[in-house]
């Protein structure tokens, strides 16, 4: 099943194929006083709803999704937890990276449709990062490597929008405002339930700019495997229903992001997710890859 | 005025000298689902229900402090920002380090009395930093150095408890190194931003086992407090309940280990006390930053 929020009023909907069907009469008993607490809790208690929602989806009725305003599916998860470099590179890497993660910024979540705004702060570039995003399905703390799939609800696109600054100050410890600015955080447009996703650890990642294919690797690449990740960040911080976890990126297919760029994302069938950057200063990059880049330095 | 949350079900108190006053009737018109988000609200309206809190603190229910549990006045705000190295640490810095920040997980709060429990990662030490929380106000995006104490509530004693020598070497590790379950003690109160008449004028003191380690004033700071606002407003949207830690003059850092009693107090915000745990009984020397530098600089002297 594949839960979207729409509208102005953060509307539950199931999406199927190209039409959203209104599915905000299943939620209307959840007392809450936000979107995001509405998806916590229906997460949390997600078989007591699944009948419901699934008679809605053979019989509601249908609205196609370019007439409504799909929302990022989570809009503020407490915690929102990016792995580090946790990809082997296609083959680039002799072994994985020692686990490293960063908690990004809640305020940096957006959803299809929404325009990342580039800041005013020096930067010697800016890029995309295509991960597969885990929605967490009950409280974790300090689970099994062989029990991390109990805790998984689903999956979504996530692109961790990152700025690279400073690199000449000697700063290394800038995960804060290499990752947690406003907007940052595109999401969705759907949450994947996980019963749709066989095997997470062979799923294609593909991400364009301009229409130009960019970002394509599977996560099969991973370095550490969704269980380890999980065991790992959870022996260290306590996760809840309607938290993210995100799986960290290939690096060799990221390149820079500027003004006017239309940037596009697609796990296997998860649906796109589209954004558009503003750069208000109108900065440009060369066009290219880590691994163009790498490949034109060594010619040269 | 002093803000508390008290007891299993989180009511709202004041502080009145060694006592709390029940002030949880002026939170009854709120709907809210936890205790953080009562707070949120609280905060985010204080105009309407100060009024009501002080009637209600005047003539309200008196318990002695010692009868109840005081959990943490802001149990799981949605930002908890850190500032790294913000101080320029007794005079030993020529000049401010760059601007720095991380995120700390706020699974990692705990409240006073609660207990700091050192986790089985292969760390070379685990030390205190005793920090001055700031609590938001209001909502705060990219705003300017000269708007920053319109969007501050209040203030309170915050302990960055750290974890070293663990993770990717070169690279960031504060997740590993600050985001532990029970690493983010803070309160006991919320101390309003009327009752501070100079946030950069505040001495913090921390001991450990009755030993002062940390004795320094926020006078210190490197990014002073508007400063600090307006880069983080720059980067992250700040709400009401959210907290910022100023960073700690790391001179009086020192270890922390099983058995350990931690105190520390900002001004006359009141004591914080935790306690600490470790299952796998770690010890290290018991001497702060300073004291070790005054060691080895003596070892290499020869004298």
């Amino acid at each position: 099943m594949r839960l979207v929020l729409f509208g102005e009023d953060y509307r539950l909907g199931i999406l199927k194929g190209d039409a959203v069907i209104d599915a905000s009469s299943v939620t209307d008993g959840i007392q809450r006083n936000t979107p995001q607490q509405m998806m916590s809790t229906l997460i949390a208690n997600f078989s007591q709803y699944r009948p419901q929602l699934e008679h809605l989806l053979n019989s509601g009725e249908q609205i196609p999704s370019n007439q409504v305003r799909l929302r990022a599916p989570i809009p503020k998860p407490p915690r929102l937890v990016c792995m580090a470099g946790n990809y082997m590179e296609n083959g680039t890497l002799a072994q994985p990276n020692p686990l490293s993660a960063f908690n990004k910024s809640s305020s940096s979540i957006i959803g299809d449709g929404d325009g990342i705004t580039i800041p005013t702060a020096d930067a010697r570039v800016f890029e995309h990062e295509a991960e597969l995003g885990i929605v967490i399905g009950k409280k974790a703390e300090r689970i099994q490597e062989e029990n991390a799939y109990d805790y998984i609800f689903g999956y979504c696109n996530f692109v961790d929008v990152s700025h690279r600054g400073r690199s000449d100050d000697g700063l290394r410890h800038n995960f804060f405002d290499g990752k947690s600015f406003d907007t940052f955080g595109p999401m969705g447009p759907a949450i994947v339930t996980a019963d749709e996703v066989p095997d997470p650890q062979n799923l294609s990642v593909r991400l364009w700019v301009q229409g130009d294919l960019r970002q394509d690797y599977n996560t099969n690449d991973m370095g550490h495997t969704i269980k380890s990740t999980l065991a790992w960040i959870t022996w260290i911080t306590t996760l809840q229903p309607g938290d993210i976890v995100a799986c960290g990126t290939n690096h060799r297919g990221l390149g820079p992001l500027q003004d006017g760029d239309k940037m596009e994302i697609e796990i296997e069938d998860f649906g796109r997710l589209t954004n558009q950057v503003t750069d208000s200063k109108r900065r440009s990059w060369p066009r290219e890859t880590h691994a163009q880049q790498e490949a034109r330095e060594s010619r040269a | 005025m002093k803000l508390v949350l008290f007891d299993e079900n989180f009511k709202l108190g004041l502080i009145k000298g060694s006592d709390v006053v029940d002030v949880s009737q002026a939170t009854q018109g709120l709907r809210y689902f936890s205790p953080q988000e009562m707070m949120n609200l609280l905060i985010e309206n204080f105009d309407k229900y100060r009024g009501h809190i002080e009637d209600l603190g005047a003539k309200g229910n008196t318990l002695p402090l010692s009868q109840v549990r005081l959990r943490s006045p802001l149990p799981e705000p949605i930002h908890i920002v850190c500032m790294a190295g913000n101080y320029m640490e007794s005079g030993t810095l020529s000049e401010p380090g760059p601007i720095s920040a991380f995120n700390k997980s706020s699974s990692s709060v705990i409240g006073n009395g609660d207990t700091v429990v050192l986790p089985d990662a292969p760390a070379t030490v685990f030390e205190h930093e005793a920090e001055l929380g700031i609590v938001i106000g209001k909502r705060a995006t990219a705003i300017t150095a000269d708007q920053a104490y319109d969007h501050i509530f209040g203030y309170l004693n915050f302990i960055d408890v750290s974890c070293r020598g663990i993770g990717r070497p070169g690279a960031d590790n504060f997740f590993i190194g600050k985001s532990w379950h029970t690493f983010g003690p803070m309160g006991p109160a919320l101390v309003t931003a009327d009752e501070v008449v100079n946030p950069q004028g505040l001495p913090v003191r921390l001991s450990v086992q009755g030993e002062l380690r940390q004795d320094y004033n926020t006078s210190d700071m490197a990014h002073k407090i508007p400063e600090m606002l307006e880069w983080i407003t720059s980067v992250t949207t700040l709400e009401p309940g959210d907290v910022i830690a100023c960073g700690t003059n790391h001179r009086g850092l020192g270890p922390l280990q099983d058995g350990d009693k931690v105190e520390m107090e900002i001004g006359n915000f009141g004591q914080l006390t935790v306690h600490v745990t470790d299952a796998q009984k770690r010890v290290w020397p018991r001497e702060t930053h300073a004291q070790r530098e005054a060691r080895e600089a003596g070892t290499t002297s020869g004298s």
